[in-house]
């Protein structure tokens, strides 16, 4: 509607955001102050083309775009799933790839065979329980565990674990495997409703020519 | 202050002091443009019958409805939207009515969300429904109340976005999509999510042409040359009429002079299954999501007996004062009573004094002093 408003980008933070930047910077889209690996500011600007980025944790970014705080948004699928949050998808960035999976000692895969109540630990305790109530029709303990979840089945507090998995190096060290893939992940690009109705011209042609680069 | 009996359980809470003048403020100028257009205002239960929110109705999902039984065990909820129980109280009291009817309505509507995440289980609707009346007219009427009644409450930048569900169906039912395809194509196409479409429908035995019409639906969003371009890249009748009806609806919006705040979306499509043709939701800065929902719904009141066409709207207003409010919309007709303080000795007077400054239409509260 108004020329002059900011278009601003949420960012999960690391190693997404770099390849996010180099992506953009492809179709014409810089941020020089973004490059400097010393700046402390939070918030950066690219006045030319009227443009905001600033970098957020991962699970925050599409609650960042919910509420317009951000228009745009770059992050991982697993968080989408996670978060649930009224945004549009509107872009599969394509780097980032991995697999959400059932994971655990191949013991265990006996136990996704025949409906038994088990135990499932997991960082993504909304993703394991849609995987595993609507379409494993299974029901299922779920415990929310926020790092190194390969431990649940080790220490025996968890059957089995639900998490991304990306090699599958540290499953097989810990001797434990994939038993079955949810589905694949990688990096998302998410656009706030009212952003993409009140602007649809300026966010169609940056999805579009995202579209086209990839 | 017993620290456990001050809270108030997590979606709710209590509106009170400025807020609550704003909010009153602003619910009586929508009222005023709405009841403009003849509305007449109505007042339905709190709470009804499980059946009336039921799944074949097609509203709030059962798991998001609050829920509880009378004493003979009946299943009640409370409402999460008004449009059923319209549709029901105007099944059952103007049965045998052929002119149309317009209603009114304001209330309290409770979905059982998921928690933490910022958004109230209690809102405040405001809404309008048509009933009787399936022309193009009815169509703008709605949409140019609607952006009245915004306007009038101190909105002005907004957009009131228009689709016409029938345009999608048109296209899936001529690509041959079954049912359990077409909701999941749908949940896609809604939220803009192209690859996912993508992904889906080539798993689809859909042929290729037809593939990238469905494609294209979630593109179709933006001004009114949106709808040019629909009309030519869609080949079957029921999506030409689709389109043909939204062009028709936007001429009527033109007299109306509200065309610079309409946008069109194609790929609009309504989480309530009782939605049959035009749907249009306001967007506007500062809230996530949109504040105004309405569409026409010409088969909810067979659901309850009556044959009729109906189209209807709803203004989340807690949302509209959360969006003013970022805005820095300054809402006017804010009045602070005046003070008068009173000892034991003068008090007959200065109530004589209050009572005349009452009449006079003062707003006065009476102190000691």
């Amino acid at each position: 509607m108004s020329e002059n408003k900011y278009l601003t980008f949420a960012l999960g933070k690391g190693r997404l955001a770099n390849k996010t930047m180099d992506l953009f910077e492809k179709i014409g889209i810089t941020c020089e102050e973004m490059k400097d690996k010393d700046s402390r500011r939070l918030i950066f600007v690219n006045e030319e083309l009227k443009l905001k980025f600033f970098l957020a944790k991962g699970p925050d970014v599409p609650t960042y775009v919910e509420y317009g705080a951000a228009d745009i948004g770059v992050v991982g699928k697993d968080t989408i799933m996670e978060e649930n949050r009224r945004v549009y998808e509107v872009l599969d960035l394509g780097y980032g790839k991995c697999r959400m999976c059932v994971c655990g000692p191949k013991s265990a895969g006996e136990l996704l065979q025949h409906h038994e109540l088990i135990r499932v630990a997991s960082k993504y305790p909304n993703i394991a329980k849609d995987y595993f109530y609507n379409k494993k029709h299974q029901t299922v303990d779920i415990i929310k565990l926020n790092g190194s979840v390969e431990l649940g089945p080790i220490v025996k507090l968890a059957d089995v674990i639900v998490d991304i998995v990306e090699t599958g190096s540290t499953l097989k060290e810990n001797g434990l495997e994939v038993l079955e893939e949810i589905c694949p992940l990688s990096a998302r690009m998410i656009v706030n409703q009212v952003s993409m109705q009140m602007e649809p011209e300026r966010i169609k042609k940056l999805i579009l020519e995202l579209r086209n680069h990839l | 202050m017993s620290k456990k009996l001050v809270h108030t359980p997590e979606g709710v809470r209590d509106i009170y002091g400025d807020e609550k003048a704003k909010k009153t403020i602003v619910e009586r100028l929508l009222h005023e443009k709405i009841s403009a257009y003849g509305y007449r205002d109505i007042q339905t239960p709190t709470f009804e019958f499980f059946d009336v929110f039921s799944k074949e109705v097609g509203t709030t999902p059962s798991k998001e409805l609050y829920k509880f039984f009378d004493k003979e065990g009946n299943t009640l909820v409370l409402r999460p939207d008004f449009t059923p129980s319209i549709a029901r109280c105007a099944a059952k009291y103007f049965m045998d009515e052929d002119v149309p009817i317009r209603f009114c309505y304001q209330g309290n509507t409770f979905t059982n969300t998921s928690d933490l995440q910022g958004k109230l289980k209690e809102v405040t609707q405001m809404g309008a429904e048509l009933i009787g009346d399936g022309s193009v007219q009815a169509d703008a009427e709605m949409i140019a109340m609607t952006i009245e009644a915004l306007y009038h409450a101190g909105l002005s930048d907004f957009q009131i976005s228009v689709g016409n569900l029938e345009y999608f169906k048109g296209i899936c039912a001529e690509a041959g999509l079954d049912e359990e395809t077409e909701l999941e194509l749908r949940e896609c196409i809604s939220g803009k999510n192209y690859f996912g479409a993508e992904e889906l429908l080539d798993r689809t035995h859909v042929g290729k042409k037809d593939k990238e019409l469905l494609l294209k639906v979630s593109d179709l969003f933006g001004g009114v040359q949106i709808l040019e371009e629909a009309k030519k890249a869609a080949s079957n009748k029921r999506s030409k009429q689709a389109v043909e009806r939204l062009s028709q609806v936007y001429q009527a919006l033109c007299d109306y002079g509200v065309e610079k705040y309409v946008s069109f979306d194609l790929g609009m499509l309504s989480k309530y299954n009782y939605y049959t043709g035009i749907i249009f939701k306001g967007y506007t800065y500062g809230v996530g999501d949109a504040i105004v929902k309405g569409g026409r719904y010409d088969r909810l009141l067979t659901r309850f007996g009556k044959e009729a066409a109906a189209i209807g709207f709803v203004i989340v207003v807690d949302d509209l004062l959360a969006a003013m409010g970022r805005q820095d919309v300054i809402i006017s007709g804010m009045e602070i009573p005046d003070k008068i303080y009173y000892t034991e000795a003068d008090f007959k007077e200065k109530l004589q004094e209050a009572k005349r400054l009452r009449l006079a239409g003062k707003k006065v509260e009476l102190l000691h002093e």
